[in-house]
């Protein structure tokens, strides 16, 4: 849950920038809306007024995954591929492009 | 100051196609600028191409939006222009949101942010989107003075940091007296979107500009997927004037014409063929356009009421080859009938294919055709619209046949129903006779502004070689009218002793 934490949190610092705190939060719920019909796991789980989520209480990391997709997923939805795949390399500016690879609408 | 000692200010391309030009080169570097307008009329997309065009890693622009349209929206939906480089966002190009900003601390706390990523990222150009919002939220909670001094530091902030600015905002007209911002501004745009009848034509001034002459009054521009093109009053061509040592005649490509007109008409002249319906005015037009190919002139053809492929098929049928020089880039027609159109925009099509083309004739077929394509606000400005694309045009060298239908009235002769003959330097006028119960044509050339021209009312035919004079109707009085009479009817008439007019009465 570590994990899903720092992801989170590298993707709220340039997304709260670009569409501020509110624009932030509201993707964030939305996507884990979506992800909670497909993982059960997550029913627990809400975001915060300030973006980051709370609730998590150790379920399994694929859950974790389903909620990120989603985000990811929405992201494109909204502003496209090309765009986004920006916006998240600058959130892993350490991350290959290689390793970025977007296939129907879900991130790797 | 002289010319050595005053400091030069750069000039920025605005990267909208015609905007520069009515800038008076570009926008001036470091200037504080404001862009207004109401909803939809194209502010941001404008300041999208200014950043796109300009933007670099080494000296970004910083894009800060203000609770207006949300960023990944406007992302979503300017991605959509050409101009739009994805590459570059969030290196040259980076989207700043300032809303919790501004909620949470108010001015202070904008401008704060502002500082901060200024100081931080070093940029070229800052946009604030929108900055009505930010000063209305100032109104509500400051001083009148407090936004002032807002506004003040904001603008000294951004100077300082040798930042080109544009504030975006949706104002009112209104609103320009009495605003601090209006006034600590260097450049200001104001972009107008109107609705005449059931068409809207969009319009820009450039109400302010610091450092440089602009040229002044409205302009239109269209909003394509390229973004905004900007079309100037004068396209840049006033004061452009081309002089003719001599004058050089161009052929009609009908040569007992050119001898009516004294050679052919003078390069550089503006030419009006007026006539009724299927007097051959296309015809004659097209036959001038073709002599100009053959004499290495290249043309241009605007035309409104048939398409490039038909234009060129009706020629062939009077042996004109039109289809080759169209290939081969010596000629092009110019279709525009999109019922929206402003003459500017038209000008601007005709002096892209004068460069593409290099061309020195001009064909408009007809005045008619083109009235019917501009959009119902432009048609009350018809006349002085024509007046400056003829005036820009014939300036740059390019000799102009337009053409005109006038309605045929078989009592009076009219020259123009638009009253615009006085915009033209020629006028060949075509038209109807009956004679002996059967419907001849007659051209005279009425007006040659730099030379002699035949007095000669000439009968005309059409046939598949194209027009075709004959000789001068001898024999008749009142030709123009469109009723001639048989000089000798009239002669006869006058060796009658006593003549009268016997009224023939009913009841007799």
């Amino acid at each position: 849950m570590q994990a899903l934490h720092r992801v989170c949190d590298k993707l709220r610092r340039p997304l709260t920038t670009l569409a501020g705190a509110a624009g932030f939060h509201s993707l964030l719920a939305r996507a884990l809306t979506l992800a909670k019909k497909e993982s059960p796991l997550l029913s627990g789980w809400e975001v915060r007024s300030d973006g980051s989520l709370q609730g998590m209480n150790g379920e399994a990391v694929q859950s974790g995954a389903v909620l990120l997709a989603h985000f990811i997923g929405l992201m494109i939805t909204l502003i496209g591929e090309p765009l986004t795949i920006r916006l998240v390399q600058d959130a892993w500016l350490d991350l290959p492009e290689s390793q970025l690879n977007i296939e129907g609408g879900k991130s790797e | 100051m002289n010319e050595q000692t005053r400091v030069k200010i750069n000039q920025l391309p605005t990267g909208v196609p015609g905007l520069d030009e009515i800038l008076g080169g570009g926008l001036p570097e470091f200037s504080f600028n404001i862009i207004a307008g109401a909803p939809g009329c194209g502010k941001t997309t404008l300041a999208h191409q200014f950043i796109f065009a300009n933007a670099t890693v080494d000296r970004p622009a910083l894009y800060f939006t203000v609770m207006g349209e949300p960023a990944l929206k406007m992302l979503r939906y300017q991605q959509q222009f050409t101009f739009f480089d994805a590459a570059k966002l969030n290196n040259a190009v980076r989207f700043v949101n300032l809303s919790q900003d501004l909620i949470d601390r108010g001015l202070e706390g904008v401008l704060e942010e502002i500082s901060k990523q200024v100081e931080g990222v070093n940029p070229s150009i800052v946009v604030v989107d929108s900055f009505r919002t930010v000063l209305r939220s100032g109104m509500q909670e400051s001083s009148e003075m407090a936004v002032q001094t807002f506004v003040q530091q904001l603008a000294l902030l951004l100077t300082s940091w040798e930042a080109t600015t544009f504030l975006i905002g949706e104002y009112s007209e209104a609103e320009v007296r009495d605003n601090p911002v209006f006034t600590v501004a260097d450049g200001l745009f104001w972009l107008f979107q109107q609705v005449d009848r059931n068409s809207v034509v969009r319009k820009m001034q450039i109400m302010k500009l610091r450092g440089q002459a602009s040229v002044p009054g409205l302009h239109t521009f269209r909003i394509t997927e390229e973004g905004l093109q900007a079309f100037s009053r004068t396209l840049g061509l006033l004061g452009q004037r081309k002089t003719f040592t001599s004058i050089k005649r161009l052929s009609m490509g009908i040569s007992a014409l050119d001898e009516m007109m004294g050679g052919g008409v003078p390069e550089g002249d503006s030419l009006l063929i007026a006539g009724s319906s299927g007097t051959g005015k296309s015809l004659m037009a097209t036959q001038f356009l073709a002599a100009g190919i053959r004499a290495g002139e290249p043309g241009i053809a605007a035309v409104f009421e048939e398409r490039p492929n038909e234009y060129t098929a009706r020629a062939s049928e009077f042996g004109l080859d039109l289809q080759t020089p169209l290939a081969e880039g010596r000629l092009e027609v110019i279709y525009l009938r999109p019922l929206d159109l402003s003459v500017d925009e038209m000008m601007q099509e005709i002096l892209d294919a004068v460069k593409r083309t290099g061309a020195k004739r001009l064909v408009i077929d007809s005045l008619a055709g083109f009235e019917m394509a501009l959009a119902p606000a432009f048609r009350a400005d018809f006349r002085e619209s024509l007046y400056r694309m003829i005036f820009a045009l014939t300036a740059i060298g390019i000799t102009i046949l337009s053409t005109l239908e006038m309605p045929e009235t078989f009592t009076e002769l009219l020259f123009s129903s638009y009253s615009i003959s006085f915009l033209t330097d020629d006028i060949i006028r075509m038209r109807y006779v009956e004679i002996e119960g059967q419907l001849s044509q007659i051209l005279m050339v009425v007006k040659m502004r730099r030379g002699v021209h035949s007095r000669d009312i000439r009968q005309y035919q059409i046939t598949p070689e194209g027009i075709v004079i004959g000789e001068r109707f001898r024999n008749y009085v009142d030709l123009i009218t469109g009723i001639p009479q048989p000089l000798s009817v009239l002669r006869s008439e006058e060796t009658l002793p006593n003549r009268r007019v016997e009224i023939p009465r009913a009841d007799r």
